[in-house]
């Protein structure tokens, strides 16, 4: 009975790793302080604190069976992060390591994307307007992002810049030129 | 925000799994020992495991009979049960091996390291429920999730009764494991115990108090004290089951 019973455990634990591991594949941002890739799939349990805390509800976690169904990301096309580092405060695992609020900190700590400009859609760059949204909502202005040129089209950094998507929250709908990626592993 | 204003803390915070009131942070042990498998050890690990261990250490496998929030669904299959019985059809009841639950939880330990996904939330009712319901109260919908859940809920109405809580839970199991060095036990005064076998029927878990083979399986939910006829059953503060002689064990 007790070899059935281990044999059983573990031919359903590999069958759930398969399962789980499948359709995992397409790179998330995580909240800010996440450990690297590989890393924070390790000490997340998914107890959901992170989102629970959060005041703009921007931590999401995945429906669909797969592993991303306890762990939380971020869709920056829905809400940006405003960087109140409220979600790392309670993490009990550590995947979210604690970052004091502080904008030092803060804007050496946090890394969750890299921008990615599309400058035939942007409105100055194209020459198609005026606009400068997303440096107004940047919360390192001069640092992340700059403007350029007569037309004072943006320039980002992409060293300098935390992630949080207040510019691709910011970019008119119609236009939505500017998009943080996830990071690299 | 990033000026330092704080967010007013609140007292509570979080699920089943992991919980923080006011400072004192209760993990559960399983996960927590998922994690430890990937991280190493750490104080911040400790002193987020501790509190919830020796809660354990002291009070048995409490959780399984007074907070995990599978309690409610577990009692609606106790009733549809009920009436399959009353109604002349009794449901079967597998008896499972119980070390089911421990192998569990090794395997899935061990295969959540290996593969670098948590697999123990995935299958482990109270981060389910906790999940779910806080997928309903926050945004309004439900994921996978409760498809694992009818799963169980169906297992332990038609298949075997209890039979999740019983011998697959792994998070159950591994508190059975802790639970076992508890001092807090059932005890039977054989001078007024009539051998009926009642205290044997109701209990949930397949403890056998009536031969007082009561092991750190026993939740500590007191069913079997309320349906003794005689009073013969009580709490105890004595020796905990871990170290007691085999004979002891149900």
């Amino acid at each position: 009975m007790n070899r059935r019973a281990l044999i059983g455990a573990i031919a359903s634990s590999a069958l759930l790793s398969a399962a789980v591991s499948r359709g995992a594949k397409q790179a998330k941002i995580r909240p800010p302080g996440a450990l690297p890739k590989g890393a924070f799939e390790r000490a997340c349990i998914g107890c959901f604190r992170c989102a629970e805390v959060c005041p703009t509800s921007c931590i999401r976690f995945g429906s669909v069976f797969s592993a991303e169904q306890t762990l939380p990301s971020l869709d920056l096309d829905e809400r940006a992060c405003i960087l109140c580092m409220e979600c790392t405060q309670v993490c009990p695992t550590g995947a979210l390591r604690e970052i004091p609020k502080d904008r030092h900190r803060i804007a050496s700590e946090v890394r969750m994307g890299t921008p990615r400009l599309n400058k035939t859609t942007c409105l100055p760059w194209s020459n198609r307007g005026v606009c400068r949204l997303c440096f107004h909502v940047c919360p390192y202005p001069e640092q992340a992002i700059t403007l350029v040129g007569p037309q004072k089209a943006p320039h980002f950094y992409a060293e300098s810049c935390v992630g949080c998507g207040l510019c691709q929250e910011a970019c008119p709908d119609d236009v939505k030129a500017i998009i943080i990626e996830p990071m690299e592993s | 925000m990033m000026d330092g204003t704080n967010l007013p803390r609140a007292p509570l915070v979080g699920a089943p799994t992991s919980l923080r009131v006011f400072f004192i942070e209760l993990t559960d042990p399983l996960e927590a020992l998922a994690v430890l498998g990937a991280r190493g050890p750490s104080w911040h690990w400790f002193l987020a495991v501790l509190p919830g261990l020796l809660l354990v250490a002291l009070l048995g496998r409490f959780f399984c009979g007074w907070v995990c929030p599978y309690l409610p669904l577990l009692a609606m299959t106790l009733s549809i049960r009920w009436v399959f019985a009353r109604l002349g059809k009794p449901l079967p009841d597998l008896q499972i091996d119980r070390s089911v639950g421990k192998w569990l939880a090794v395997s899935l330990t061990v295969a959540s390291v290996i593969s670098g996904a948590m697999l123990v939330p995935m299958v482990y009712p109270p981060a389910l429920i906790g999940r779910e319901v806080f997928r309903v109260v926050f945004y309004g919908a439900v994921s996978a999730g409760v498809l694992s859940l009818a799963a169980i809920v169906l297992f332990d109405t038609f298949v075997s009764r209890a039979g999740f809580c019983r011998s697959v839970c792994p998070g159950g199991a591994t508190f059975s494991v802790i639970g076992s060095l508890s001092p807090l036990r059932i005890t039977r005064d054989v001078a007024k115990c009539t051998d009926c076998t009642v205290c044997d029927v109701v209990c949930n878990l397949g403890q056998k108090p009536m031969t007082d083979k009561v092991d750190g399986g026993c939740e500590r939910c007191g069913k079997c004290i309320a349906s003794c006829p005689t009073k013969a059953l009580s709490w105890s503060l004595s020796t905990p089951s871990a170290l007691r002689r085999k004979e002891s064990k149900p």
